[in-house]
Order: C-alpha cells, then structure tokens, then sequence
C-alpha cells in the first residue's frame, strides 16, 4: 500500500461543529405531538415494603395525566413464564430513590409537583449499608425477595468477564451474591521465600460516572403498535433486546435509535428505556424522562465502593515471590459488580508465581452499581501499584526498576490462567522512564514536589460486527453501522474508509444508524470499538472500492488491477487522461436502464482475541501541609495504543481518562448516612475534577501493534483512566512519607495523617 | 429541577419592593436580585416561596463609590464589579481578594453582594472580611433607612438582623488607617467553592511595628460569621512575633460552636480556623509593613 494519507493524521471530528456550536439535538431536544414528561417517585427509605400509592392529589394538578405504578406497566413474563423484572417497585424497595411510580403530565414542572403530591405508605424495614454489616452472621436480608444477579453487562467491557472462574462455591456469608477465588502455586511458601513483605488494606467510594448529560429517554408507540425508543444509550442492540423482553413484543417491532452520547462513560448501557418505553405503552402517548442531577445520583449505576486487603512478597534481588488478597465489592441492591475483572488485573500486571485471591461481592441497601470506564480496574489497581510501590521502597529499588523487572509480558499468565496475548507493558514502561518528567525527578523533589508512577493495564473486549459502504448518486461515500459513537470513533472510521480510497476522510460520511436498519455490532465498552468494528469498515470499505474498480474496468476497458482511485476518480496507471469520476460510476449504477449494480460493500468482522492495553502515568504533586489539599502540577500519560489512526483522538481520550483519575484520586467519592440516605445527591456536595485541579497533560503514546486492530490499533478508552489514582497516591507517598490507601485522598484524610505523623514526630523527638 | 410554583413581581424603586414585602409576608416571599444563592435552593425546594420579589432592575442600588470615609457599595454591585474596580483595589483591596474567590466568573458576573449578605449563608466568603473590616449594612425599611454594623447583622443560620420588610441597599467599608494590611485565606469546598474555612483579617500596625488594632472575621466555622474575638485580644497591642501569632490564632476558634458534616469534621474546622487565621495575620501583617 502506498503512504498513507488519511490514517495517522490529526483529523478533526466529524461531529465538532454541532457540538461546539451548541446545535447539537440530544434526546431531550427532541418534541414530538402529545409527548409527556415523566418523572419518579423515589424511594424515602432505602429499605421498605411499600404499603400504597395513593395518586389522587397528584392527578388533581393542572397538567398531571397519569400516577403509574409497577401494577399499570404492561410487563411480560419471562420465556420461562415466571414474572417479569418490573421497573418500578412492586412492593419492596430496597435502595433510596428507587422508582416506586412514575408521574406523566404535559410539562416537566407540572410532573416535579405532581411528585411532590403523590403519597407513598411505607413499612420502613431496616437497611444494611456497609458491606462488614451484610456479612455478619445473622444479619438480616438486603432484600427479602431475591432475584437472579445478571453479570450480563459485564462481559460486554472485557473479554475475561465472559468466563466464569470455574471454582467450586463454597459456604457465603449472607447477603453475599457471588465470590471468586483464583489460586496459583503455594503462597505460604512464596511469602517464606521471601525477604520483604508489604500488606495493605485499601478502600474506595462509590463514585459516579459523571456524564454531563443525565440518563435520558423517550419512547413512542408508531401508529400500527411498533415501539421507538430514542436514548443516549451506549448500545443500542441490547437496549432493544432489554425493551423487547420487558413489555413482550418481537424484536423487530421495536426500533432503538441511539441518540448523541453527552458523556456515557460505561454508565449508559441500558437504565430507564424498559421503563419509559413501558410507560409510553401504558398510556399510549410519547413519553420523555430525563433523570434531573439528583435523581441520577440517587437511582442511576454508579461504580461500586470496595475493600482491598493485599499482601506481596519479594526477594532482595527483586523478584516476586507470592500474593494474596482479600477483596469485597460492593454489588448495590440488585447484584453484580466487576469484582472479578478488579482481580484478573490486579494479580495480572507482575508475575506472580504464588497467587491466591477470593473475593466476595456483597449486597447493601445501594443502587444497582454498574459499569464506570475500565470497571473494577481503579480499585484493583489502586491496591496493586500502591503495594508494588511500597515493596520497591523495602528492598530499597528504584520503583520503575522493579516494575520492568517484574512485569508481565506475552506469554505470561493472569490469575485466571489465560496467557496475557502480544502486549506492550514493559516498552510503555521504557517511554516513560525515559521521559524528562522522569529523568528530572530530584529536580521536582528540590522544589517541594513527590513523583509518582503507576501502571494501569486493561484486557479489551472483542464482539462481532457488521459494517456497510456505499456509494451515493455525488459521489461520496456513507459508511452505515451500528456501533454508538461515544468519543469520535465514526471519524476514525472515515478515515479507515478514507485511506482505502485513497480521499479526504471529509468526503466519507459515517453513519450510526438505528437498530431497524443498522448493521450488527456490539455496544461501546471495553475499549472494542475500533478495534473490532474498524476491521469491518475496512472490509466493507475495501469490497466497495472492488466494486468500483471492476465497474470501472469494464467502462475504461482496462484490467482492474491497472486502476487506481485518486481525487474521487478511477484513472488507468501511467495513462493520463483515461479516467472515470466517482461520481459518474455513481450515475452508472443508480438510474433506470443502468448496466452496472450499484455499489454497496460490506465487511465484517468476529475477532476472538482481545488486544490488551497498558497505560503507565507520571504524577506530580504539591501537598498543602496545613490543609491536605494534593494539587496535581505535572502529569505524563504513556500508554500503548497500537496504532493511532486519529492521534488528536487518542490523546483526547487519554487526556479525558487522566482527568477521571485524578478525580478518583483526590475528589470523587458518594457518601451515605448509616439509614442509606445519599448525602452526596448534588454537584455542590460531590466534587467532580474541575479544569482547575487538572495540569496540562503531556502523552507519550507507545506503539506495539495489535494483530487484529485496524493497521495494528487497539482499544485506547479504558487504560487511560486506571493509574491515576494509585500514581497520585504515589506521588503523595514520595513527598509526605505518608501511604494513603483510602481514596479518594480528600483533603482532611490527608491532613489528619499528615497531622498524625508531625505529632508522632514530636512526640519521638521529645523521648 | 423546577421550583414550586411563585408569582413574580418586578420591584420599579425599593419603596415599592418594600411594599411587597409587606403585602405577600404571610404567604412566603423572598426577594432576588442576583438569584445564585436563592435559584438553587428554589429548584432543590429546599425554599418554596410563594411570591418573588425581583430588585435587579431598580436604577441606584449598583456601584461603588469612595468617599474620604470609605467605600459605599450599592447592594446589587456584581462580585465581579468587586473584584475589578480600582477604587476597591484601593481602598480596600481585602473585598477584590475575596470576590475573587467566589465561585467562578460566570457567577461573580451575576452574584451580589447585597444578596450575599441578606442570605447569611455561613460558608459565604464576605461576612468574614465584612466582619473583619468593620462594615455596617445600609437598609430601608417602611420606616427609612437606618444602619447595621456588622458584628449584629449576622445572627444564624440563614439568619439576620434584617426586619422582613426591611431590604439591604448598600454596604459601607470605612477608610483603613495607614500601616494597615489585610489578608483573606480560604480552604475551598472542593464541590461547591464555598468556604470550608474561611478567615479575614485586618491588622493595623503602630510606628514600632507592633499590633495597634487587629479584626480578625472568620466563615464557615460556625452556622455564621463570627469575630475571632479571643485572638483578636491576644494580639493586640502585642509586638508580633512568630510564637505570639502562633499562641493567639490557636485560639480563634474560640466561642465558635463548630459545624459537623460530611464537608468537614468538626475538629477539622478548628484546626483550619487556627492554622488560616495565623496564615492570615502573618499576611496582613507583612501587607502592613509594606505600606
């Protein structure tokens, strides 16, 4: 292949003038004839049996239409005939905010005041908010009806959730709804080997994905009963399957139609569209909701708190010996969390010849907890790196040495047994011990500053896809597909569509179309998208140039091979002068009386191995002695991308990830009282990373070719956003002497310790 | 976010606000001007009032003037107004440190300081340095105007000596004497912006250096404003040395009934009351000496 011209170049996003000129249309823009809007009746108490509902104040306000509740919504039992999963609460409600009913009126505020009349009649039951309570022998249930956990999402982020762990079950604890265990070798012995031992116990809050656009819906009922449902959903085909399956239609009689994303970050799979298309059904009339700030607080699928306790030993040389850990992860009231995936990597980055981890998800009276980009890898990663920093500091070794000592490389195996496939950890790690941040570090100390590092790995996903190209009537070309376009993958694709045709990725349109018409493909998560539904472009985009140069032979009477597209014309190699426009094969196979079939390519794609990425960040730091406050003054990010096809794109998303990390870091954390009412429900009680605690952000982007990926690419969505909690905690550590393993690292945690430690010091002076 | 349902009046003169005041008193009724404290609590419903009274429009209540006795400040001067005017740079430069710490600038471009004030949110940056410059609030009431100093204008929670019908229209500062200096440090919440802590303090010094005259006003301690008055005594006429600062502000939060809650623990507070308001005298009075 000839240079490329539209792969590898800084390309601005399609879809930047809308979005920045505020012309973009979110859901919420959207009006249709007799659309209501919606809003919920949450729970006061975060466990109760809900006695009544009583609706007739609530109907006596001018606007209110309808008072639903879980008894009004058309809900299909299941294949197996038992009941349907209600989205609303049928009669126990088991977290605060859980919708109980929903008003439906001709404005938004006419709905708000119709919530404020609706009386509920509850049995307050007792709630179990920490995970040490639900554990306890005896304690009472987190709800008393249980259901089946579904970990069905989770296997849509990373290849490794969709396996399970194949271990026996042994005896839980209560409200305990799943456990893993993965074990390798003899970790007594590994730790008898040994010649230094580190063991800590970390915690993490729940922290929200914090979308600037809220969880939003609007479903419609078509004329002859078919059910639209417009959602910023991050997939598509499985909200249809989810909207199908709950008010029992066939899945052709529903159409999802992905709207644009403001912000999805994982927490945008499926939500409230069973409800609201429910709804929609029950009252025969467009329904819209939209979560306001609190109630996606409240009742949306924030990532999920946990506890780590984690011990590794090495030998003085600096070689690993054994790990073992003990987690427990917060699974909501509903169940599921990504405790497995927060193990594979944590015992996954080294080599660990001795391994053994058990780890129990527990229920409390919490919202559904769900995926938040890279999930369960924060938290998993924050132990392991803080560890692995510690333990270099025992042995008295530099901590980027005894990283590239121990790291895992192709070959290697996770704590799963799965052999880590062609991955780029250690020559990441290289990119940054060689960068000046790095090099530089005494300089940094001598002004008052720590340095940290850490390491952030995650698996990637693969699913199949579909993906279509055609030609239209000017010329140009529309790729159609059905993947959601979170974070500017359709203008990668224009330009994976672009370099087979050798034109501007300006003259290819990319399409995300709705699943009516749209091509398979698997919901935006795990860091999947270029790299399984890029292939299928490239395919459907080179079998429509095939179509186009056979067209063209034949019109140019020449052999295909001696063609090639240049400046959207077909020309005879080293003829001048001979040529046919794109437009004009356009005109040749697209009017009446053509001889030449209109051209219409398709590729797909159903790549089985996942392309692992590793991120390795720089953190900087200036501690304020007096009130904790970390302030984040230098940050360096590599990471592995395998082939940047838009580089601007990349760094975005690893600029946008190294954000999020700081925000787990040192700000991001929801908080309940102990009868689990949330006390973080606002933005003015739960501190989101603002510019101003972000530094300018230098990247160092790494390439190891995938196998698979588009001209060797790789997920790039995920790694970003796991070191910077562990490297910021680092860095702390490098400055204060203090090992922070509470995050996030808010400034009173940290003033306290700092406090502690000035005290201790007095106190060892004085003796 | 809606808030309840209110009717909403357009006051033409504050005579005429203060007769709605008076007319919707029983049926709940608030007054906005910039409408960034009183906005969110309506759409929160945490306030439902049933009327709402806007004096953004009435012509006079905006601008700063100096005058040989100080500054006047109209009630619907902008933070952002605050932070900028040279004349406050002059003057009284503590009050631009402190709107400059208000939120951020799309904020400061609408907030006011007479609603700061009349809100008495006790994590509001201005009653510390209000407190600590000496001001009196200037308020007309059906009976006419009359004046608040500062240390009675902020009782509670939300609270003030304001009278229901009584509406804020200016802020007086008094001219600083020479060899003065000020200094406002705030430990932000990291959410909101709002002061976890915040002190203010004004130290005068005398021709040998030592503490003439010293206010020290400190927020979001306590559920309002207060002088740190046993500090305040400890410093005064005290030559200021390292340790002396260090043994008065450790006693700045003295007589403050300490805030609790999840933004910060009550022995948190009372260690960044001590700590800031010595970071604010040592500031003040190396500003002093400056001069």
């Amino acid at each position: 292949m000839s240079a490329p011209v539209a792969i590898g170049t800084r390309t601005k996003r399609l879809d930047a003038p809308q979005k920045l000129n505020g012309q973009e249309r979110f859901t919420a823009d959207l009006k249709l004839p007799g659309l209501l809007h919606a809003r919920v009746v949450g729970s006061a108490y975060a466990h109760a049996m809900v006695k009544g509902v009583i609706k007739d104040a609530a109907l006596a306000i001018p606007g209110v239409v309808a008072v639903l509740t879980a008894a009004d919504l058309p809900i299909a039992p299941k294949a197996d005939g038992t009941p349907g999963e209600n989205p609303l609460v049928e009669d126990e409600a088991v977290f605060s905010g859980q919708p109980i009913a929903l008003v439906l009126a001709t404005s938004d505020a006419a709905a708000e005041d119709g919530v404020g009349a609706v009386e509920v009649d509850y049995d307050p039951l007792p709630a179990l908010m920490r995970m040490s309570e639900a554990m306890a022998e005896g304690a009472p249930m987190v709800r008393l009806k249980t259901s089946e956990v579904s970990d069905e999402e989770a296997s849509m982020h990373n290849a490794d959730a969709a396996q399970d762990s194949g271990e026996e079950r042994e005896t839980l604890p209560p409200n305990v709804s799943n456990s893993i265990h993965f074990s390798r070798g003899d970790v007594a012995a590994g730790f008898a080997a040994s010649d230094a031992v580190v063991e800590l116990s970390f915690t993490s809050q729940e922290v929200h994905q914090g979308y600037l656009e809220t969880q939003v819906a609007m479903a419609t009922v078509e004329p002859l009963g078919d059910l639209r449902v417009y959602t910023s959903t991050q997939a598509a085909f499985y909200c249809r399957t989810r909207v199908a399956e709950t008010v029992g239609v066939p899945l052709h009689r529903v159409d999802v139609v992905p709207m644009p994303v403001g912000g999805g970050f994982g927490g945008k799979f499926v939500l409230i569209e069973p409800l609201v298309a429910a709804a929609a059904v029950a009252v025969g009339r467009p329904v819209l909701l939209q979560f306001n700030r609190m109630e996606d607080f409240l009742a949306a699928n924030p990532a999920p708190g946990c506890e780590i306790t984690l011990k590794v030993g090495a030998t003085k040389d600096g070689t690993i010996t054994a790990l073992e850990s003990r987690m427990t992860f917060e699974s909501g009231a509903l169940g599921g969390s990504p405790l497995q995936i927060a193990a594979i990597l944590m015992g996954g980055y080294y080599r660990f010849p001795n391994l053994e981890i058990r780890g129990y998800e527990v229920l409390t009276n919490r919202s559904k907890m769900g995926a938040y980009r890279a999930p369960g890898a924060q938290q998993g990663t924050l132990a392991i790196e803080s560890v692995i920093d510690e333990l270099a500091r025992e042995l008295g070794m530099d901590p980027m040495a005894f990283r590239l000592q121990n790291c895992v490389v192709e070959g290697d195996a996770r704590p799963n047994g799965n052999a880590w496939p062609r991955i780029g950890l250690r020559q990441t790690l290289e990119a940054l011990e060689a960068h000046p941040a790095w090099q530089g570090r005494e300089e940094a100390r001598a002004k008052g500053r720590g340095v940290g590092i850490a390491v952030g790995g995650w698996p990637g996903g693969v699913e199949p896809a579909t993906a279509v190209c055609r030609l239209d009537a000017d010329g140009k070309m529309t790729v159609v597909l059905g993947s959601v376009d979170l974070n500017g993958t359709n203008t990668t694709f224009s330009q994976i569509a672009a370099e087979t045709f050798g034109l501007g990725a300006e003259d290819i349109t990319v399409k995300t179309a709705s699943t009516d018409s749209a091509p398979y493909a698997g919901g935006t998560g795990g860091s999947k998208v270029t790299y399984t539904v890029g292939p299928a472009v490239q395919k459907a985009a080179e079998d429509a140039r095939q179509q186009i140069l056979s067209i063209a032979a034949e019109h140019l009477e020449a052999a295909a091979e001696d063609l090639e597209i240049i400046d959207g014309a077909i020309r005879v190699k080293g003829v001048p002068g001979v040529s046919v426009s794109l437009r004009e094969i356009a005109s040749m196979s697209m009017t009446v009386g053509s001889r030449f079939e209109p051209v219409y390519g398709k590729g797909s794609s159903a790549i089985t191995e996942s392309a692992p990425g590793f991120a390795v960040h720089l953190a900087e730091v200036e501690v304020d002695e007096l009130t904790g406050e970390t302030k984040v003054v230098r940050y360096v990010a590599a990471q592995d991308v395998g082939y940047a096809i838009n580089p601007a794109s990349v760094e975005g998303q690893i600029h946008g990830g190294v954000a999020q990390g700081i925000g787990w870091a040192l700000y991001e954390g929801m908080h309940y009282d102990d009868s689990g009412q949330l006390l973080t429900a606002t933005l003015m009680d739960y501190a989101l990373p603002k510019a101003e605690y972000v530094p300018p952000i230098e990247t160092i982007l790494v390439h190891v070719p995938s196998e698979h990926g588009p001209y060797g690419a790789k997920g790039v969505g995920e790694p970003p956003s796991i070191p910077g909690a562990a490297a910021v905690a680092n860095a702390i550590r490098d400055l204060t002497g203090l090992r922070m393993t509470d995050i996030p690292i808010r400034p009173e945690r940290l003033a306290a310790a700092l406090d502690a430690a000035e005290t201790a010091r007095t106190a060892s002076a004085a003796d | 976010m809606n808030p309840s349902p209110f009717t909403y009046h357009r006051a033409g003169s504050v005579g005429e606000a203060i007769d709605l005041l008076r007319e919707h008193e029983d049926a709940g009724v608030k007054l906005i001007a910039g409408g960034h404290s009183l906005l969110p609590v309506m759409k929160l419903r945490l306030a439902e009032p049933a009327h709402l009274i806007d004096i953004g429009g009435i012509a006079g209540l905006a601008g700063i003037s100096a005058g040989t006795d100080g500054l006047t400040i109209g009630a619907l001067t902008t933070h952002r107004a605050l932070e900028t005017d040279p004349a406050v740079a002059r003057h009284a430069p503590l009050l631009a440190e402190m709107a400059a710490k208000v939120g951020d600038r799309q904020v400061r471009a609408r907030g006011t300081i007479g609603g700061t004030v009349a809100h008495a949110d006790p994590t509001a940056d201005y009653p510390a340095g209000l407190l600590a410059l000496g001001a009196e609030m200037v308020v007309q009431g059906p009976d006419g105007e009359r004046t608040i100093p500062v240390a009675e204008f902020f009782v509670g929670f939300l609270t003030t000596a304001l009278s229901p019908d009584e509406v804020v229209t200016a802020v007086r500062v008094p001219a600083l004497p020479s060899l003065t200096g000020t200094s406002y440090q705030k430990l932000a919440n990291q959410a909101s912006g709002y002061a976890v802590v915040g002190v203010a303090a004004v130290v005068t010094l005398d021709a040998a250096g030592a503490c003439a005259d010293i206010r020290i006003g400190v927020t979001g301690a306590g559920d309002h404003a207060t002088r740190a008055a046993a500090a305040e005594d400890a410093l005064r006429g005290q030559s200021l040395t390292d340790e002396v600062i260090k043994a008065a502000t450790d006693r700045a939060d003295e007589g403050i009934d300490l805030l609790d809650d999840i933004h910060a623990s009550a022995d948190y507070r009372r260690r960044m009351v001590r700590g800031l308001a010595r970071r604010a005298v040592l500031a003040a009075v190396e500003r002093a000496g400056a001069k």
